[in-house]
C-alpha cells in the first residue's frame, strides 16, 4: 500500500504524545478489524442475532410454518402459552432436570475427582487411590459415546421385557422404567447424570491438579481427613471450575432434548419427561404452528437467562467473585 | 512436647535403585533444635517428610517420645509444619489459617480466637488478622505461616526451609527471631536448610547429610572444630575450609617447597590404602602470614581480595602452578582462601607467605575420607 507510515514525530511536537496513542487508518489497521472483528460479528449477526429476532417476530404471528401467509396476532401466542398446561409440565421437567442433574453430577463428579487425586491413603504423598490412572480413562467413556447412541443403549437397557436391568433385578424390582410417572423422570435423568459425570470429573480432576501440593499436606496436617479436606480447601479453591460446571449442566439441562427425545419421544407417561425444546419440536413440525413454537422459543431463552442470573447471584452471595485473582 | 527418633529410617523412591534417605539413625532430645544441613538432593527434605508423615518410610521406625508413628496419618501425629511456599489457604483470612487445626480438632470457638491472638501478638500480626494471605507481604506470610504452626502447640515444630523466600536481610532478622521463639517456646523443631550459616546460627545441634546418608551430628562448635570427615569439613564453614592433598615423606606432608610436620600419631593412623598420602584441612582464619623460608609456610598468588570490614579474604592459589590443583576449597579448583589483617591487605597478583597456625591443621584419611586422630 501507498498509505505513508506516520511515526510518532511526524505530525509534530504539538500532537505528538496524542498521536501516539490514537489509532490511524492504515491498511494494517484497517484489515486487521475486518478480519478479527468485522467477520465473526457478520456471522454473528447473521447467524445468531437475525434469526433471533426472526423468531421473536414469529411469536408475534400464527405463521404455520410451510406457507407463505400468516398474520400478526401481536400476543395472543404469549397468552396461549401463559394458559398452556402441557408447558407448564414441560417448564416444570426441565426445572426439575435443572436441579438435579447439574447437583448430582458435580457432587459424584466432585467425589470422583477427589478419589483419583488426593483421596488416596492418609499417609504418605498426596496421591489417589491405587489404580487412579486407569479409573479416570474408564470414567470419560460415557462422554466419549454420543448422546443418541447412550439414548438408544439405555432405552433397551430399561426395556421392561427383555431389558438388561430388569433381567438383573429380582422379580419383586422389576419395573416399566420409562413407561410408568413414578420413575420416567428418574431414569431418564440417570442416563443424562451417566453421561455427564466423566467430563466434569476430568475438568474437577484438572482445577484440583492447579492447586499447590502443599497446601493439601498442610490441611492434613493440620487434621483434616478426606471429606474436611474436600469442603474446607478443595471446595473453595475450585469454586469458580464448579461455577461454570452448573452453569453448563443447567443450559445442558434446560435442553435434554436429544436424551428426551430418543428415551421417550412421545414425552413419557403423562409427558413426565417431556421438556420444552420437545415441546417446540412437536409444535413446529407436527402440528405446524411455527409461531406458536416460536414463542415458546422465547420462553426457553427467558429461562435460561434466568438461570444463568440466579447461579451467579448465588455465587455472588456466597462470598465468591466472577474474577480470578 | 516430645523427643524424635529415627531409626534406621529409609526411603527409596519408586523407580529409583538408591535410596533417597539411607539408614538415618537420628535422636532429637525434647525441647531441642535441630538443623538438617546439605546439599540439595541429599534426602534432608525426604527426611522431614518422613517425619511429617508426608513421605513412605519403606524400612525403619520414626518415633514420637514413645510413640511410633511410621504408620500412623499425618493428621494423627500432632506435629506443625511450616513449609517453604508457606501453603497457607488462600481463601481463608490470617485467623482462620491460624485457627483451621483447632477448629477441626473442636476446640470451642473463644478459645481459638484467643489463642490466635496470643500467637498474632507473638509475631506482629495482630493488626492483619482479617486480611487474605495475598493482600500480605511475603514477610508477613512467612508470620502467619509460623503463627499456624504455634497456635497449635503440637508436639513438633518442623520447618523446611522456611527462609528462603525471603529476602537477605530479612532472612537475617527472621533467623534470629525464629531461633528465639523457640527457646522460649521449648517445643522440638527440626529445621531443614541448605544454609550452612543458618544451621550454626540457630540449632542448638546440626546434622549433616549427603546423599541420603548422615555425615555428622553435633553441635555448632563441633561440627566446626571436629568435622567427621573431608565432606563436613568442605561444608560448614563460611567462607569454606581449604583442603589440600600432600604427599607424605620423612614424617612430614610434602607439597612443593611446603613441608609440613606431622605427629606420630597421625602418621601411625594412616594405612596402606592411603598410598603414602594425606589430606590437610585448614581453615582460613588458621593461617598467619608469614616469611619466606619459615617452616611450612606456603606461597600464596593473590587473585582477589573480598573485603568485609572485619575481615579480609584473599583468594588465590599456591605459586607453584604444578602444585595449585593439589588445593581447593568450597566450588573453588585450585583455590586457597586466607584470612588477612583487614587494615592491610595484600594487592592483586601479590605473592603472600602463610603458614597454618600450630594445632589447627585437620587430617584426613585420602583413602576412607575419614578424620585421623591427632
Amino acid at each position: 500500500m501507498t498509505a505513508p507510515v506516520t511515526g510518532p514525530g511526524v505530525s509534530g511536537l504539538r500532537s505528538g504524545a496524542r498521536a501516539r496513542r490514537k489509532a490511524r487508518w492504515t491498511f494494517d489497521n484497517i484489515s486487521f478489524f475486518l478480519v478479527f472483528l468485522g467477520l465473526p460479528l457478520a456471522l454473528f449477526l447473521l447467524l445468531v442475532i437475525w434469526p433471533f429476532i426472526q423468531a421473536v417476530f414469529y411469536s408475534f404471528t400464527d405463521w404455520g410454518g410451510f406457507t407463505q401467509e400468516f398474520d400478526i396476532i401481536g400476543l395472543a401466542n404469549y397468552e396461549r402459552l401463559l394458559n398452556d398446561a402441557t408447558f407448564k409440565t414441560a417448564l416444570g421437567n426441565n426445572i426439575k432436570l435443572a436441579i438435579v442433574v447439574p447437583l448430582v453430577v458435580i457432587v459424584v463428579a466432585m467425589i470422583f475427582a477427589t478419589l483419583v487425586t488426593v483421596g488416596g491413603r492418609g499417609i504418605g504423598q498426596t496421591v489417589g487411590v491405587r489404580n487412579s490412572g486407569f479409573y479416570r480413562v474408564v470414567s470419560f467413556f460415557p462422554y466419549v459415546i454420543p448422546a443418541v447412541v447412550s439414548g438408544v443403549i439405555f432405552s433397551k437397557v430399561f426395556d421392561p421385557s427383555n431389558g438388561l436391568l430388569n433381567g438383573l433385578l429380582p422379580e419383586f424390582l422389576r419395573q416399566n422404567w420409562l413407561g410408568q410417572v413414578s420413575t420416567a423422570l428418574p431414569a431418564s435423568m440417570f442416563v443424562i447424570i451417566w453421561g455427564a459425570v466423566g467430563f466434569y470429573m476430568l475438568l474437577f480432576i484438572a482445577a484440583i491438579k492447579a492447586i499447590p501440593a502443599e497446601t493439601f499436606e498442610a490441611s492434613r496436617l493440620d487434621g483434616a481427613g478426606r471429606l474436611r479436606t474436600m469442603w474446607s480447601i478443595t471446595l473453595p479453591s475450585i469454586r469458580e471450575n464448579i461455577q461454570t460446571a452448573w452453569i453448563y449442566l443447567g443450559i445442558a439441562a434446560l435442553d435434554a432434548f436429544v436424551y428426551m427425545h430418543v428415551l421417550n419421544n412421545s414425552g413419557g407417561p403423562d409427558n413426565t419427561t417431556l421438556v420444552m425444546p420437545q415441546y417446540l419440536f412437536r409444535l413446529a413440525f407436527s402440528q405446524n404452528q411455527f409461531g406458536y413454537a416460536s414463542a415458546v422459543g422465547v420462553a426457553m431463552a427467558v429461562v435460561t437467562l434466568v438461570f444463568a442470573g440466579v447461579v451467579f447471584t448465588i455465587n455472588r452471595l456466597t462470598g465468591g467473585t466472577t474474577r480470578s485473582n | 512436647m516430645a523427643s524424635v527418633t529415627f531409626d534406621h529410617a529409609t526411603r527409596v523412591y519408586p523407580g529409583s535403585e538408591t535410596p533417597a534417605v539411607d539408614a538415618l539413625n537420628l535422636e532429637v532430645a525434647d525441647g531441642e533444635f535441630l538443623v538438617l544441613v546439605g546439599p540439595s538432593g541429599c534426602g534432608k527434605s525426604t527426611s522431614l517428610r518422613m517425619l511429617a508423615g508426608l513421605e513412605d518410610v519403606n524400612s525403619g521406625r520414626i518415633l514420637i517420645g514413645d510413640r511410633d508413628v511410621t504408620d500412623v496419618q499425618p493428621k494423627d501425629r500432632d506435629i506443625a509444619m511450616v513449609f517453604q511456599n508457606y501453603a497457607l489457604y488462600p481463601h481463608m483470612s490470617v485467623a482462620d489459617n491460624m485457627g483451621f487445626a483447632l477448629k477441626i480438632a473442636g476446640t470451642p470457638k473463644a478459645e481459638i480466637r484467643q489463642r490466635v491472638e496470643e500467637a498474632a501478638k507473638i509475631l506482629d500480626l495482630s493488626q492483619y488478622l482479617d486480611r487474605k494471605p495475598k493482600a500480605l507481604s511475603g514477610g508477613q506470610r512467612q508470620r502467619v505461616a509460623m503463627g499456624r504452626a504455634i497456635v497449635r502447640s503440637p508436639q513438633v515444630f518442623l520447618m523446611d526451609e522456611p527462609l528462603s523466600n525471603l529476602d537477605a536481610k530479612l532472612r537475617v532478622q527472621t533467623r534470629t527471631q525464629i531461633a528465639s521463639l523457640q527457646r522460649r517456646l521449648g517445643v522440638t523443631t527440626v529445621y531443614v536448610t541448605h544454609d550452612q550459616t543458618e544451621a550454626l546460627t540457630m540449632g542448638d545441634r546440626i546434622a549433616v547429610l549427603k546423599d541420603g546418608l548422615l555425615q555428622q551430628v553435633g553441635t555448632p562448635r563441633e561440627m566446626y572444630d571436629t568435622p567427621k570427615n573431608i565432606f563436613v569439613a568442605g561444608f560448614i564453614g563460611s567462607p569454606a575450609m581449604n583442603l589440600g592433598q600432600f604427599k607424605v615423606a620423612d614424617g612430614k606432608a610434602n607439597l612443593a617447597e611446603t613441608h609440613i610436620p606431622l605427629t606420630r600419631e597421625v602418621l601411625d593412623s594412616l594405612t596402606a590404602e592411603d598410598n603414602n598420602e594425606i589430606t590437610l584441612g585448614f581453615r582460613p582464619e588458621s593461617l598467619d602470614t608469614t616469611t619466606e623460608g619459615d617452616v611450612g609456610a606456603f606461597p600464596v598468588t593473590v587473585d582477589l581480595v573480598e573485603e568485609l570490614g572485619s575481615d579480609a579474604f584473599v583468594y588465590g592459589q599456591l605459586a607453584n602452578k604444578e602444585a595449585a590443583q593439589a588445593i581447593t576449597s568450597g566450588a573453588g579448583e585450585s583455590q586457597m582462601i586466607v584470612r588477612v589483617d583487614p587494615r592491610r591487605p595484600p594487592l592483586k597478583g601479590d605473592t603472600v607467605w602463610v603458614k597454618i597456625r600450630e594445632g589447627e591443621q585437620h587430617h584426613f584419611s585420602p583413602a576412607t575420607g575419614l578424620r585421623l586422630p591427632s
